[in-house]
């Protein structure tokens, strides 16, 4: 009996008896390997004698053992085969499980609408298809800007002051003495005074009540929703039909002073030499926009060319209301303000200009805003003109409303209005009617006008929605009440009214439907669904429960028994006489099997009577059904894994590094509730991932064996080192400005990668084959297909990919002109097409029919004993598992950018030491292992160039390998890219269980999925968590910009890694274990 | 037939041995546990007074530096380190048995009427020699204090006076005492470094400052915009709060307990 060669090896030898059976397969192996060799080598013939007389010798002994052997292999495959099946059946109930519950979260949350590319044209009023008789048949210049396209023009120019947060309180007397009253009346005694130069009306704002969102509703005229679906997420800007895209393609000229959030949202609208923008973030100082718009507006006012429209913003007043709330001085000096500036500009303004002075939204008491309380929506509209225009329906509406309560307008409204009067088209998207005043003329009774007005508008919004419905393939409802049946008795009414008309009744009748329209569309896009929240959130939190209780079943029974040979040897005897075969599947392995069993039988009946009830009943929502099976499912499940004991206490951690991977799941979670939490989410993995590798450093000097000790703190170091080496990887959020610098690309307004960034990929391909060969070779795994595969197809894989780069980079920069046009672009493309066949089309054929790595040295050493070693015996499992892993990380290292490849260079590194880690600590059964590996996926889908918001996604790297969009490639090749980080961790997981372990190692299928559990239950505990934040902080000003899209992020983040598990994670370790097996035997 | 497979049983050798290893070194961890005793507070009056003294007066000069700390983070460092050095000089030369001095037996009451030997309450000469020599062992760690702040997230390139000195104050505040009480002693700064030294004011004043320094990191990413969540004023305070609370709790509660 020989020893290992070297400590770290558990690469074992022996003499071999030469009868015995289990013996048998390796020496099959090793003669075939040695056959094989000697083929090539043209071996002397006096080898192979000896191989072949051993051989003959062999069967001769052991042939009707063998038979016997052969039928119990078989049947343990069969075992194991049948509960592969059963666990990936738990996981695909899992999958389910989660897409239950997203899916009903996010259909009472994630209010979506679809963004339609239509524009309205000035040619093509909405009225030109309907009954034919128009209300106002001709007026001069009708069809034309110049004399109004839907509606005879009022004004030539426009001047739009939005005094933010204008809360409609503020503007009209109120018998108090409180800071914010009384000290604004310009406005209010211009309407009573001189009503047909101004009136002044509340202007309900809809929630969310944040500038940028109001913005958008005051320009578009729609409703915002969560996911404005449309052809691109990225960017800021408006691209739905609006007033100021109208205005600028009616050849109008627009100038912009304030708030930079119009220059965002509205990029190269504004003449750039008139326009001047100012910084809208800093709450603290209350000046310096508005003394710049009154510093600006003056000279512009004078002028009588240059602008047809202009825009001011001032902010003074939101940010008093920020700083100090409105019950303070300040308030009123702003207040005060802006009263004498509204003065000046009502006296500087034109004869054929209108004023509009609004509030985009209000304030609650303590001044902030961004919720729905009646404070925040309750805004202020004003009009004036030097012209005698306005005027009301009735006389009473001279004295504007005491409060808001009475007679608001939508801010939607304006939409409609000022499109009307400026004589241009309304944005196609709109929801808003015209307001009264303006167009009832300055009597009062310019019913006609009125009507038609409104009735254009309502054709407008009849024209949307019918577009908006066959863009979602809906059915519009024509029942009594409906919008459709409104807008037909109407139309029949203008029909009717046409000799002798009454167009009071007619303005009315299209009045009304465009409120039960807007009504409609308000429930459909604007309201939350929050018992299909909770439904939602209960049954990913139950979900969770159970994936927990899962992971914490009989933590401890496999591993028990694994390594014990007596045992091992008794059992096989035992099968070999057919007495064991049967009792072993009763011993606990087959809790999946009864876990699937429970949770078909719980969710068949109500999923089969759900959709039964939605048939009979005819409503169609037959995925209620979908809902409460999955709780009755999960329910059932936790039923059985309760009924096999010690449930719950189990769940405690007992060990520092248990508490560890609770404390970090935990913390992580609870941190989703702040935004800033949220937005620095890189940083705070990075500060967790350094705490476990010192940790881990300082609890190796507890390790027995002093090489244990240093190599693990060489790995924790290291594993520290490379995580911070990683983090000066960035791609900073606008949120995390100024306290973040980008680096991931060239500069932070470019997409491109600088040159030096090039070399990353050329070091990661010169480098990173050698380091994973440096962790396989002490175990002597760098043995078998591992050389050829790793330091030559890996290789040339990571070579090609910089390659690619390089290429790209060449094609960007046009670095060499005298090259024909897309030269590099062909190049590249198929270079990136060859790097993705050789790592997922090679690589995984590789993968499935590759022999385990391990070599076999047969000596003689007595005649009639043969010593056989098997190099990486010790290290069979992982080491030949370690080669998918190594092919999605190509993949993945091709598609990410350069920067974003180093960082997954970096990964693969710290997973390596990783396992090395948990395996030097004893820690492979431990929590802590898969929740690291989770944190590291998360951190580098940071640090591959991501963000959690939309507009970080790299859409770009859909072209990588391809020319043109092709699906399903397209999308696939995008998800790589973004979920790079935690695809990497999925397939890299088993490794924390079968790095360093032997073919002898029983329960490793049951090892993975519970490893698996672990990591799918941090992903799941962050979806849960961020879920259930965004839905209780649905109304926080922050949470279009934060808690939506870290919710996002999230829920595709866990279906992506349930995804990635079951189909690549599990197929793995099921042709992983059949390779080591067919050479090693079954272990069971 | 032999019954023993031998590719399994040559593993199951292989485990074998390191349990016996894991076994002898358990042995190992026994002998070196019971050899490194818990740092006693010497048992004079004056010891037993500045031992609650000199705590106070620590957190009295950290909450008067407050302000400036928050104003000026690099500039209140620098000033209030000398006086924490000579706090922590004194309390370690008043209250902490010398490093190398006979360790003293475990709780031993003074009984009535007996004479204190004159040499447990006198510091020789021994003590400011050592006091000094800890003062520049712990200044030698800070360095490594830094380097770990960094790669904890800290800022790499800038802010490097801040990083710098707290690390220094950690290092006075944590280390000076250990190194004042244990020396250079291989056995006890395995035992400190692997967290399976007994707990004491030393010890657990090492624990607090760490665990502080770790939870101050918490507020810094909140969006509030206050002064004090500049660098590096949050990890201060953690490491002065958890060292004193530490210290406190070592010293009493826990005093001689392990993790």
């Amino acid at each position: 009996m020989s020893q290992p060669p070297e400590p770290k090896t558990k690469a074992p030898s022996s003499p071999s008896p030469p009868a015995d059976a289990d013996n048998k397969a390796i020496i099959d192996y090793a003669a075939a390997m040695r056959a094989k060799k000697e083929k090539k080598e043209a071996g002397t013939a006096k080898a192979r004698q000896a191989a072949r007389r051993a051989k003959e010798k062999e069967d001769e002994r052991i042939s009707a053992f063998e038979r016997q052997r052969e039928s119990v292999e078989a049947a343990r495959k069969a075992r194991y085969d049948a509960r592969w099946l059963w666990a990936a059946g738990f996981w695909v109930w899992m999958l389910s499980i989660h897409v239950v519950g997203i899916a009903y979260f996010t259909s009472g949350f994630l209010l979506t609408r679809l963004m339609l590319d239509e524009k309205s044209s000035c040619d093509a009023p909405p009225t030109l298809n309907s009954t034919g008789i128009d209300v106002l048949p001709s007026w001069r210049g009708k069809g034309h800007v110049d004399g109004g396209c839907w509606h005879p023009k009022t004004f030539e120019r426009a001047v739009v002051v939005v005094i933010d947060a204008l809360r409609y309180d503020f503007t009209v007397p109120v018998d108090d003495n409180a800071p914010f009253h009384n000290a604004f009346p310009f406005m209010h005694d211009t309407a009573r005074m001189s009503p047909q130069n101004a009136f002044l009306r509340p202007f309900i704002a809809d929630p969310p009540t944040s500038t940028l969102q109001r913005l958008k509703g005051l320009t578009t005229g729609t409703l915002p929703t969560f996911v404005d679906v449309g052809s691109s997420f990225a960017g800021a800007s408006i691209e739905e039909d609006n007033l100021l895209m109208q205005l600028r393609d009616a050849g109008k000229r627009l100038v912009h002073l304030g708030d930079d959030t119009w220059e965002s949202l509205f990029p190269g609208y504004f003449e750039a030499n008139l326009s001047k923008a100012y910084d809208s973030f800093n709450v603290w100082d209350l000046h310096t926009v508005d003394n710049g718009v009154a510093e600006h507006i003056f000279p512009l006012l004078g002028k009588k060319t240059g602008w047809d429209v202009l825009i001011a913003h001032c902010l003074g007043v939101d940010h008093a209301g920020h700083r100090y709330g409105p019950d303070h001085p300040e308030m009123t000096k702003k207040l005060q303000q802006m009263d004498g500036f509204i003065r000046d500009v009502a006296a500087t303004i034109g004869e054929k200009t209108v004023l509009i002075v609004m509030g985009d939204h209000g304030m609650d008491g303590k001044g902030d805003h961004g919720g729905e309380s009646d404070e925040e929506i309750e805004a202020a509209l004003w009009m004036y003109s030097k012209n005698p225009v306005f005027g009301r329906t009735k006389p009473e509406f001279v004295t504007p409303p005491a409060t808001a309560k009475t007679r608001p307008v939508n801010q939607i409204d304006l939409v409609p209005t000022l499109a009307l009067l400026l004589g241009i088209p309304i944005p196609y998207n709109n929801l808003g009617r015209p307001i009264e005043e303006a167009f009832v003329g300055a009597k009062g009774n310019a019913w006609d006008k009125l009507a038609a007005a409104e009735r254009v508008t309502a054709a407008g919004i009849k024209r949307y929605q019918s577009s908006y419905f066959a863009a979602r393939g809906i059915e519009e409802t024509s029942a009594p009440g409906s919008p459709a049946d409104l807008w037909t008795k109407a139309e029949a009414l203008v029909a009717k009214e046409a000799r002798n008309p009454d167009w009071a009744t007619v303005f009315s009748a299209f009045a009304a439907y465009q409120q039960e329209t807007l009504r409609r569309c308000k429930i459909l896009w604007a309201q939350f669904d929050v018992k299909n929240m909770i439904l939602g959130i209960a049954i990913m939190a139950l979900g969770v429960v159970s994936l927990l209780v899962y992971v914490s079943k009989g933590e401890d029974d496999d591993v028990a028994v694994t390594e014990d040979p007596e045992l091992d040897i008794a059992e096989r005897a035992l099968e070999m006489q057919g007495l064991g075969a049967d009792a072993e599947v009763t011993a606990g392995h087959d809790l999946d099997k009864r876990l699937v069993s429970a949770a078909l039988v719980g969710a068949f009946p109500v999923l089969v009577g759900g959709v039964a009830q939605s048939v009979v009943s005819g409503d169609g929502d037959w995925y209620r059904g979908a809902g409460l099976a999955a709780l009755t499912s999960i329910a059932a499940v936790l039923v059985t894994l309760y009924e096999s004991k010690d449930a719950l206490f189990s769940l405690v951690p007992k060990t520092l590094w248990g508490w560890m991977a609770v404390v970090f799941t935990l913390s992580q979670s609870i941190g989703f509730a702040s935004n800033s939490y949220t937005i620095w989410e890189d940083s705070i993995l990075l500060f967790f991932i350094t705490t476990f590798g010192f940790v881990s450093a300082l609890s190796a000097l507890k390790l027995p064996s002093l090489a244990d000790r240093y190599l693990s703190i060489y790995h924790s170091i290291l594993f520290v080192l490379l995580g911070r080496l990683a983090s000066f990887s960035k791609l900073c959020r606008e949120e995390q400005m100024p306290y973040c610098t980008s680096t991931y690309y060239a500069s932070a307004t470019s997409s491109t990668s600088a040159p030096w960034q090039l070399l990353i990929p050329f070091t990661a391909f010169l480098v990173l084959p050698s380091i994973v060969k440096a962790y396989l070779v002490p175990a002597r795994s760098y043995e078998g297909m591992a050389p050829t595969w790793i330091n030559y197809a890996f290789r040339s894989g990571l070579f090609m990919a910089a390659l690619y780069w390089l290429f790209d980079a060449a094609d960007n920069g046009n670095w060499v002109p005298s090259l024909p046009a897309n030269t590099f672009k062909n190049i590249s493309v198929y270079t990136a097409q060859i790097v993705l066949a050789l790592a997922l089309v090679a690589g995984t054929t590789a993968f499935v029919w590759a022999p385990p790595c391990v070599s076999i040295l047969t000596a003689t050493r007595k005649p009639g004993q043969a010593q056989v070693t098997v190099l990486g015996y010790g290290n069979a499992h992982g080491a030949r598992y370690l080669l998918l892993p190594l092919n999605i990380l190509a993949a993945c290292f091709l598609l990410s950018k350069p920067m974003g490849g180093g960082a997954l260079a970096i990964m693969m590194w710290q997973i390596l030491a990783l396992v090395e880690i948990l395996d030097l600590n004893a820690l492979a059964a431990s929590p802590i292992g898969p929740v690291m590996l989770a944190l590291l996926g998360s951190f580098h889908f940071f640090k591959t160039g991501h963000q959690a918001v939309l507009s970080s996604i790299q859409w770009d790297s859909a072209f990588v390998p391809l020319f043109t969009i092709r699906y399903p490639w397209s999308p696939l090749v995008v998800a790589l890219n973004t979920f790079a980080g935690q695809i990497v961790a999925t397939v890299a997981l088993p490794l924390v269980v079968l790095w360093k372990v032997n073919p002898r190692r029983k329960g490793v299928l049951a090892s993975v999925s519970r490893a698996l559990g672990v990591f799918v239950a941090y992903f799941a505990v962050e979806a849960l968590a961020s879920m259930a934040w965004a839905g209780w902080l649905r109304r926080h000003l922050m949470l279009y910009r934060v808690f939506c899209p870290k919710f996002m992020t999230a829920a595709a983040v866990l279906l992506v890694v349930d995804l990635v598990g079951i189909l690549v994670t599990l197929a793995g370790v099921r042709c992983n274990t059949a390779a080591i097996s067919e050479v090693f035997g079954w272990a069971e | 037939m032999p019954l023993i497979d031998p590719v399994t049983m040559s593993s199951s050798i292989a485990k074998g041995a390191v349990a016996q290893a894991q076994a002898a070194s358990k042995g190992k961890d026994a002998s070196l546990s019971t050899t490194l005793q818990p740092v006693q507070v010497r048992q004079t009056a004056v010891a037993q007074t500045v031992r609650h003294v000199f705590p106070a007066l620590v957190a009295a000069v950290f909450f008067f530096q407050f302000g400036h700390l928050v104003a000026d983070p690099v500039k209140a460092m620098q000033r209030s380190l000398p006086v924490v050095a000579a706090l922590q000089i004194g309390y370690a030369l008043l209250c902490l048995p010398v490093a190398g001095s006979p360790a003293p037996k475990l709780a031993r009451k003074v009984r009535p009427g007996e004479k204190k030997k004159p040499s447990e309450s006198s510091v020789g000469q021994n003590g400011y020699v050592t006091a000094l020599l800890s003062l520049l062992l712990a200044v030698l760690i800070a360095p490594f204090f830094h380097v770990t702040m960094i790669l904890f997230g800290a800022p790499f390139l800038t802010h490097g006076a801040q990083t710098f000195l707290c690390a220094l104050h950690l290092a006075i505040l944590a280390v000076f005492p250990l190194f004042y009480a244990h020396g250079v002693d291989s056995a006890a700064w395995a035992a400190v470094a692997g967290f399976q030294a007994p707990l004491d004011e030393t010890f657990g004043g090492l624990v607090g400052a760490l665990v502080g320094a770790w939870l101050g990191a918490v507020p810094i990413p909140l969006d509030w915009d206050r002064e004090w969540q500049k660098w590096p004023v949050t990890i201060l305070c953690g490491i002065y709060g958890g060292y004193l609370i530490g210290r406190g709790l070592g010293g009493s509660l826990f005093f001689g307990k392990k993790f």
